[in-house]
């Protein structure tokens, strides 16, 4: 690499992907996600935001254009390859779990990696650890945990095998306010204190704003609009593409953008705030 | 004329179960209202749906203290086969409730079951596939149409019946955002048009304010509130302790509130917010 710029850890360039029926799922995709970023990917059913997702951790091979990650190409890279670099939690953690107990599900993917017991044992060890489970929980079957158990046994499991990148398909989906917080926030500290490049999957615009610093948001196998995160709220013309709505306080402001507030608002302290200093003037 | 809904210091424990799911409930719901419930998973809030249509105590064991009565008979003493009549319930997941192998039978399954005619069959038929705009879907497979289309056969099957109240448990949380308001639209015409009882369990409370007469909160098995929607809202400290937080609009003027700068009605629609916004602006 004789590049001044680090390269992005994930580069794809004029990438389109068919099903094998024929079916045209994606077109000609340009994205570049550089290290320690926040990303949502956003859009309706349909849109092609998971097909992206497999796409980008080579569980799909691009029909046409490239997918580049850490520098290898991921129709010539293999799953084992694959999975140490971008990990892709599902949105039903029931369609990813099959083990009789939280340890062996966890250890299944180290293990298929073929590395040393004691390499094995660590790993599951620290990705427990880091979703706040404990020894008590490594032989409960995950049938019998609660949906927000059985999701961080997923992501745990992802976890263990490193990957520098992970995809959370709609993590707070079915899930109540709290125990969506509780997964954001998790994932938060994955981000901040691991440093780990997080791309959720979703529909909540809130946790949107919340905690992404960069939306994609897709529509019809394309990307709409990609940018900061109160940027592509405010671009009006693209998410009416999407048929995404930004968070009532975000449509609030910008329909109040003729008073003098901030159309980029994303939360409703920022807009008290706002509030108050056009009061004072 | 009794109320619609009128549950009497309701208790029920499932059996085996260390605590109660539902613990001293008192509830009214006059006919015609149009109730938002709200609260944590594991609060009791399909309990509650499932005690309105009898599912509790019939085909779940446990202890049960206090009376669930709808249209004042208690719900034990119907006759198999009326409550449903009574009391229709569409859930979070519809392919758990299809049966049939198009559209069209699915909806007439449950008037069949009913005994109607052929002629009010089809009458019904037409009246739930327009307000649903299921008509072009008739002739497909239930399992070869989107969730949001699924969950629009599950409320018409259920809307079929005519049901004097609807009880939808989490109806839109597996959907994505123009399915859900789609189906919150059947629910608008639904209100506007019909004199169903109509009672929603939501965690997603943009598209439920602006319907709610009035909403309940079910905390810890038990009712932390229950009030008119704007009243409601004014609660924010036992909602925020319940992990409630109210749309955008409602929370911005309920912090103004804390400031001393607002003291009027909440907003409980965006367009509400953004005139009330301008009002204030304009004051000055």
């Amino acid at each position: 690499m004789n590049d001044t710029q680090p390269a992005a850890y994930i580069s794809v360039q004029h990438m389109s992907y068919s099903y094998p029926d024929g079916t045209q799922a994606l077109r000609d995709i340009d994205l570049k996600i550089d290290r320690g970023e926040f990303i949502a990917l956003i859009g309706q059913n349909g849109s092609g935001k998971t097909t992206l997702s497999k796409c980008l951790n080579g569980l799909y091979k691009p029909s046409s254009g490239e997918v580049i990650v850490d520098g290898l190409d991921t129709r010539s890279t293999s799953i084992v390859q694959m999975v140490r670099r971008v990990g892709y939690v599902f949105q039903n953690p029931d369609h990813q779990l099959f083990s009789a107990n939280v340890w062996d599900e966890i250890a299944y993917g180290p293990r298929n990696i073929q590395l040393p017991a004691d390499e094995v044992r660590a790993r599951v060890e620290e990705a427990a650890a880091i979703v706040g489970l404990t020894s008590d929980d490594y032989e409960e079957h995950p049938f019998f945990l609660t949906k927000g158990m059985r999701q961080r046994v997923a992501i745990a499991s992802i976890l263990a095998l490193q990957p520098h990148a992970i995809i959370v398909d709609e993590p707070t989906t079915g899930q109540d306010i709290p125990q969506s917080l509780e997964i954001m926030n998790f994932l938060q500290r994955l981000h901040d204190e691991q440093g780990h490049i997080i791309i959720i999957v979703t529909h909540d615009m809130p946790i949107v704003a919340r905690y992404a610093k960069r939306v994609v948001a897709m529509g019809q196998g394309q990307v709409l609009a990609d940018g900061p995160t109160a940027e592509v709220f405010a671009n009006t013309p693209a998410l009416a593409q999407t048929f995404v709505e930004p968070p009532q306080i975000t449509q609030l402001a910008q329909r109040a953008a003729h008073l003098g507030f901030d159309p980029r608002t994303l939360s409703v302290d920022e807009l008290v705030q706002q509030y108050l200093a056009l009061h004072d003037r | 004329m009794p109320p619609i809904v009128e549950i009497q210091n309701y208790t029920w424990r499932y059996l085996h179960a260390d605590v109660p799911a539902l613990q001293d409930i008192n509830l009214t719901i006059e006919e015609g209202s149009f109730v938002g419930v709200i609260g944590p998973n594991g609060s009791g809030k399909t309990t509650l749906a499932y005690s309105l249509n009898g599912l509790i105590p019939g085909q779940y064991q446990g202890i049960k203290e206090g009376t669930v009565k709808i249209a004042g008979t208690e719900v034990e003493s119907y006759r198999p086969g009326e409550l449903p009549q009574m009391v229709g319930v569409v859930f979070s997941d519809p392919e758990a409730q299809f049966t049939a192998m198009t559209v069209e039978d699915e909806l007439v399954f449950g008037m069949e079951n009913l005994g109607l005619s052929i002629p009010e069959i089809r009458e019904r038929l037409e009246w739930v596939t327009d307000l649903t705009q299921l008509k072009p879907l008739l002739e497909k497979p239930p399992y070869e149409i989107s969730g949001g289309q699924k969950q629009r056969v599950a409320l018409a099957a259920v809307l079929a019946m005519m049901p004097r109240v609807m009880v939808l448990d989490e109806p839109t949380s597996m959907l994505d955002p123009m399915s859900r308001k789609r189906v919150f639209d059947v629910l608008a015409r639904l209100k506007r048009e019909s004199h169903n009882t109509i009672i929603v369990i939501e965690h997603n409370l943009e598209n439920l304010v602006p319907l709610a007469d009035r909403m309940i909160l079910l905390h810890n098995s038990r009712m932390a509130l229950s009030d008119g929607t704007e009243a409601f809202f004014r609660q924010v400290d036992t909602l925020t302790e319940a992990g409630v937080y109210p749309p955008g609009g409602i929370a911005f003027f309920h912090a103004l509130m804390k400031h001393g700068a607002f003291a009027g009605e909440l907003p409980l629609t965006l367009d509400a917010a953004v005139a009330r916004l301008e009002g204030l602006m304009s004051h000055e």
